[in-house]
C-alpha cells in the first residue's frame, strides 16, 4: 500500500515538498530576491515600470503624517483596497466598495468612518499585519471586480488566477475560489477551492477542496469545470513575463480577471504550494523535468525563447487536450 | 547541481567512515562495553585479623594476602591498621603482610581489603616451576604397611601422575578403609586427610603442596578452604583432597600456599583471622574508569571521560541534542510532521528534562493554551507585536508563579520544577504560535503545536534513554555518523509520509 501509492506518484510524477524546496525553490530563487515578492509594493512598482498590468496604485502610506493627508488624495474615489504590503494570508485588507454621506461601507456592508480607517492603517504602520511584526507600509489601490464569468462558481470575494512558472515557461495552473469557509479570500489552506486550468485553452478542469477532488462549487453547487476564462492568452504571457520582472526561477504568480481592465498581476510567491497538483490532476515534477530538458537542449545550442514562444512550447506540451474534455461533467 | 550533489554524498559517506570506525575501534581493539548495562561483579574480601596483645612488647603481626593473580584484575588492595607499620614481602610463592607496632594494648583488630574484578583480567603469565621429586618420608612399621597396601592398588589403577593423586585422594577419602583408618588414627578432619594424601603421595615420591583458597561467593565468614596441587613437569594441577576433583574452581582465588598457618604473631595472644566475602556490580565502563591499570593503558584517553565529573553532565545532555535535532529532522522531512521549527522541539524536550514528561506535557499544554487565549483577547485591543508578546510574557511569568503556588499549597511538589530555563522556552512557543496563527491561521497553530508537543516528547524520550546517552557519550563517533546522516538528508527528494496522503487523489488513478 505504502510503496505503491509511493510509485504511483513517482510515475505520475508528483512533487514533494523536499522536492520542491530542493530542487527548485533553494536551486532558482536566490534569497537575496525574496523582497521583491514578499513586498507587494516592490512588485507593483516593478511591473508598472515594466509596462505590465497591475491594480492601479492610487496612494502609499509610510507614516502617521500620510494618513491625516489620505482622505484628500482619495477625494475622487469611490472605492478601493487598503492592503498591509507585507502582509501574509490576505490578513489586514480592507475593501471599501462605496462612500455614504462622508462615511466609508466595506464589502460586509459596515460603515467606517475617516478615524477607523486612520486607525486600521495605523495598525499596519506598525506592523500587526507583517511577518515578524516589521514595521511596514500600506498601499491603497484600484478596487478589482470579478469578471461575470466567476460569479456562478464563486462565493463573495475576488476570485485568482495562480500560475506556477519556472525559468519562465508557465507549467500548471489553477483557479482560486473563495468560499464561505474561507470567508471571501482564495487561500486554499483557509478552505477556497482550487479548480485546474488548462494552459492551452484557458479551460477549467476538476477543483480540489482540503485535497479532496470535487466538482461542484461547494456553496453554489454548480460545476466548476468547463468554463473558459477569458483572455487566457493574457495570462499566460503576464506570468511568463515575472520571470524577467524579479529574476525568480519557479514562482508562483498570482493574478486576478478584472471585469473591466482584465487580467493584472496581484502578486507574487517564491514558495507555491503543492496543492494545484490535484486541482489539474497532474504531477508539477513531470512537467518541470520537461522544461528543465527543454532548457538545457537550448543551452547547448545557445538559444533562449522570448516569452511568445516559451507560451507556445507549454501551452502545446502541457494541453490537457481532449481530457480536458473528457472530464468536464455534462451540466445537469 | 548534480557535482554539488556528489560533494555532499562524499562528504556524508567519509564523516560517516570516520565515525563509524572510530566506534569500531573502540569497540573492537580498546575493547570498550557497548552498553553501561554489561557490568562486572567486583568481590570485595577483608580479612580481619583479632589479637590480644601482651602489652610493653613489641607486636608483630604476619598475614599472608594473596599473590598476583593472572585472572583477576586486583582493582584495590589496602591495610587498615592505626598506628602499626605495614610491610609486604614475598615468602616464596606467597606473600606476607607484617604489621608493627612498638607498642599495644587490649584487643587490636587490623584489616586488609582486596578488591577483585574479572575483566580487563590479563593473560596467564610465565609458570612458576615447581618440584617433581621428594625424599621419601621415613615412615615405620604398621604405618609403612599400611601406606604400601594402599599404594599397591592405587599403582595398579593409574595410569600417570595426575591419575594417581586422583586415586590415592579417593582412597584416602574413603574413610571405612582400615589402612585409612589406622593412617588417620581418628582425625576425620580435612587438614589431616590432606596430611596423610601428602604423606602417601611423598612414599610415592610425588611432591604436593597445600593451596588455601577462598571462594568469590558472598559470604560474611568464610573458611579457606584446603587444595592440593603438583607441579608436573609443564603446569600445576589443582586437587580437592576431599573429592579428588582436578582443576581449581574459577571462583576460587589463592591466598596461600602451604602448610603453615595464615597468620602468626609476636607479642599477643589468640590471634583470629576471619574472612569475609562481599560483592556488587559496577557497571564495565565505570570498572574502567576506576582502575588505574585500565587508564594507563590510553584506553580511555581522549574520551570525554577524562573531563571532571560536572562537565561530563553537562556534555551528556550536549552530546544527546544532535540526535534530537536528527529525529526532529527526520519526523519533518520524512514524516511530515509539522513542528515550530527544527530547535524549538529539540529545546522543549530539554525543558521536559527539569519537569519531566508528564508534568511538562501538561505545564506546556496549559500554559500555552492559556497564552494563545490572552494573545486572541489582546488581538482585539489592536496592540502592535511587541507590547502584545511582552504582555504574554508578563502573564506567562504570573501563570507559572501561580501554578507552583498552588502546586506548593497542595503538597504538590512537581508544580515548582517551573524552572527559568523552561519558562523562556515555553514563551518562545507561544510567540512563535502566534506568529503562526497570523500567518497561517488557527488550525495550522494548532497542528503545529501537537507536532511540536509529539516531537518534543519524542525528542525527550530519545534523548534521556539511558543506553542511547552511555553510546553517545562513549562513542563520540556517533555524532560524525549522525552529521553524515543530515547531510544525505539534505538531499532527500522523496515523499513525506504525510504527502502520501496529501497527494492519494492522484495516486488512485492511472
Amino acid at each position: 500500500m505504502f510503496f505503491k501509492t509511493w510509485r504511483a506518484l513517482r510515475q505520475r510524477g508528483v512533487m514533494g515538498i523536499n522536492q520542491r524546496n530542493g530542487d527548485y525553490v533553494l536551486r532558482y530563487n536566490r534569497r537575496h530576491l525574496y523582497p521583491l515578492v514578499d513586498d507587494k509594493l516592490l512588485t507593483k512598482e516593478r511591473a508598472m515600470s515594466a509596462g505590465m498590468r497591475v491594480p492601479d496604485l492610487y496612494a502609499v502610506v509610510d507614516s502617521e503624517h500620510d494618513i491625516s493627508r489620505l482622505p484628500k488624495k482619495l477625494a475622487d474615489r469611490t472605492d478601493f483596497v487598503i492592503k498591509p504590503a507585507q502582509g501574509a494570508g490576505g490578513d489586514g485588507i480592507l475593501v471599501i466598495t462605496d462612500r455614504f454621506e462622508g462615511l466609508y461601507r466595506t464589502t460586509s456592508g459596515r460603515l467606517l468612518t475617516e478615524d477607523d480607517i486612520g486607525h486600521h492603517l495605523s495598525g499596519i504602520l506598525s506592523g500587526i499585519y507583517s511577518l515578524g511584526g516589521h514595521r511596514d507600509r500600506a498601499l491603497v489601490e484600484y478596487r478589482v471586480t470579478p469578471d461575470k464569468v466567476f460569479s456562478a462558481i464563486s462565493f463573495e470575494g475576488v476570485p485568482d488566477i495562480r500560475i506556477i512558472v519556472l525559468c519562465g515557461y508557465p507549467v500548471m495552473a489553477m483557479l482560486r475560489l473563495p468560499t464561505r469557509q474561507s470567508q471571501g479570500k482564495a487561500n486554499l489552506h483557509q478552505g477556497a477551492i482550487g479548480v485546474g486550468v488548462d494552459l492551452a485553452t484557458g479551460i477549467t478542469l476538476n477543483g480540489t477542496w482540503h485535497n479532496r477532488v470535487i466538482q461542484r462549487h461547494p456553496d453554489t453547487a454548480n460545476p466548476v469545470a468547463g468554463v473558459q476564462l477569458p483572455d487566457w492568452h493574457e495570462f499566460m504571457r503576464l506570468a511568463a513575463s515575472c520571470h524577467e520582472l524579479t529574476g525568480l526561477g519557479y514562482l508562483g504568480v498570482d493574478l486576478v480577471l478584472d471585469k473591466d481592465r482584465g487580467p493584472m498581476i496581484l502578486e507574487l510567491n517564491a514558495r507555491p504550494g503543492l496543492s494545484i497538483q490535484v486541482a489539474n490532476d497532474a504531477g508539477l515534477a513531470k512537467r518541470c523535468a520537461r522544461v528543465e530538458r527543454h532548457i538545457d537542449q537550448l543551452n547547448a545550442t545557445g538559444r533562449s525563447e522570448s516569452v511568445e514562444e516559451r507560451l507556445q512550447y507549454c501551452q502545446q506540451k502541457f494541453a490537457t487536450g481532449e481530457l480536458s474534455m473528457a472530464s468536464v461533467p455534462v451540466s445537469s | 547541481m548534480r557535482g554539488v550533489k556528489l560533494h555532499a554524498m562524499l562528504l556524508a559517506l567519509t564523516l560517516m567512515t570516520i565515525g563509524a570506525g572510530a566506534t569500531f575501534y573502540q569497540i573492537y581493539v580498546l575493547n570498550i562495553p557497548v552498553s553501561e548495562s554489561v557490568t562486572d561483579p567486583v568481590w570485595v574480601i577483608d580479612a580481619r585479623v583479632q589479637f590480644r596483645a601482651s602489652g610493653n612488647v613489641p607486636v608483630k603481626v604476619q598475614m599472608f594476602v594473596p599473590p598476583g593473580s593472572e585472572r583477576y584484575l586486583v582493582l584495590n588492595e589496602s591495610f587498615i591498621s592505626q598506628n602499626y607499620g605495614v610491610n609486604v614481602n614475598r615468602v616464596g610463592p606467597n606473600r606476607q603482610v607484617t604489621w608493627s607496632v612498638r607498642r599495644a594494648q587490649g584487643d587490636q583488630t587490623l584489616y586488609y581489603r582486596k578488591m577483585l574484578s574479572r575483566r580487563f583480567g590479563g593473560e596467564q603469565t610465565a609458570v612458576e616451576t615447581g618440584p617433581q621429586f621428594r625424599a621419601r618420608p621415613p615412615l615405620e612399621g604398621v604405618e609403612r604397611a599400611a601406606a604400601e597396601a594402599l599404594l599397591a592398588p592405587i599403582r595398579q589403577h593409574s595410569a600417570d601422575v595426575d591419575t594417581f593423586i586422583s586415586e590415592t585422594i579417593q582412597r584416602v577419602n574413603n574413610l571405612q578403609d582400615e589402612n585409612v583408618g589406622l593412617l588417620l588414627a581418628n582425625d576425620t578432619s580435612i587438614d589431616k586427610r590432606a596430611r596423610v594424601i601428602e604423606t602417601l603421595l611423598a612414599v610415592a615420591h610425588i611432591p604436593v603442596e597445600q593451596v588455601h583458597t577462598l571462594r568469590l561467593m558472598p559470604t560474611p565468614n568464610q573458611t579457606p578452604e584446603l587444595w592440593l596441587r603438583s607441579f608436573n613437569g609443564t603446569h600445576w594441577t589443582y586437587f580437592n583432597p576431599a573429592t579428588g576433583d582436578q582443576g581449581l574452581p574459577d571462583d576460587r582465588i589463592v591466598w596461600w600456599i602451604g602448610a603453615t598457618p595464615v597468620s602468626s604473631i609476636e607479642g599477643g595472644s589468640r590471634p583470629n583471622v576471619t574472612f569475609s566475602v562481599t560483592s556488587s556490580e559496577v557497571s564495565a565502563i565505570q570498572l574502567a574508569q576506576d582502575s588505574q591499570i585500565v587508564r594507563d593503558s590510553a584506553m580511555l584517553s581522549f574520551s570525554l571521560y577524562d573531563m571532571p565529573v560536572a562537565t561530563q553532565e553537562v556534555f551528556s545532555v550536549m552530546i544527546m541534542i544532535p540526535l534530537g535535532v536528527l529525529l526532529i529532522l527526520l519526523l519533518r522531512n520524512l514524516v511530515g510532521f509539522l513542528t515550530l521549527g527544527t530547535f524549538t522541539p529539540v529545546l522543549v524536550a530539554l525543558a521536559f528534562r527539569e519537569t519531566e514528561v508528564l508534568w511538562g506535557i501538561v505545564l506546556f499544554t496549559v500554559i500555552t493554551t492559556m497564552g494563545l487565549s490572552l494573545r486572541s483577547y489582546l488581538e482585539h485591543l489592536q496592540l502592535q507585536l511587541l507590547s502584545r508578546l511582552s504582555v504574554v510574557l508578563t502573564f506567562v511569568v504570573i501563570l507559572m508563579a501561580l501554578i507552583s503556588l498552588f502546586g506548593h499549597k497542595l503538597g504538590w511538589e512537581r508544580g515548582l520544577s517551573v524552572a527559568l530555563f523552561p519558562m523562556v522556552i515555553l514563551t518562545m512557543v507561544i510567540e512563535r504560535l502566534s506568529i503562526l496563527w497570523e500567518e497561517r491561521g488557527a488550525t495550522n497553530a494548532f497542528k503545529a503545536a501537537i507536532g511540536t508537543l509529539v516531537a518534543a516528547t519524542l525528542a525527550h524520550l530519545l534523548m534521556t534513554w539511558p543506553p542511547l546517552v552511555y553510546f553517545c557519550f562513549t562513542f563520540p563517533g556517533v555524532l560524525l555518523v549522525m552529521a553524515g546522516i543530515m547531510l544525505l538528508m539534505g538531499h532527500y527528494r522523496g515523499y513525506r509520509l504525510t504527502e502520501l496522503l496529501r497527494f492519494r487523489a492522484l495516486a488512485g488513478k492511472h
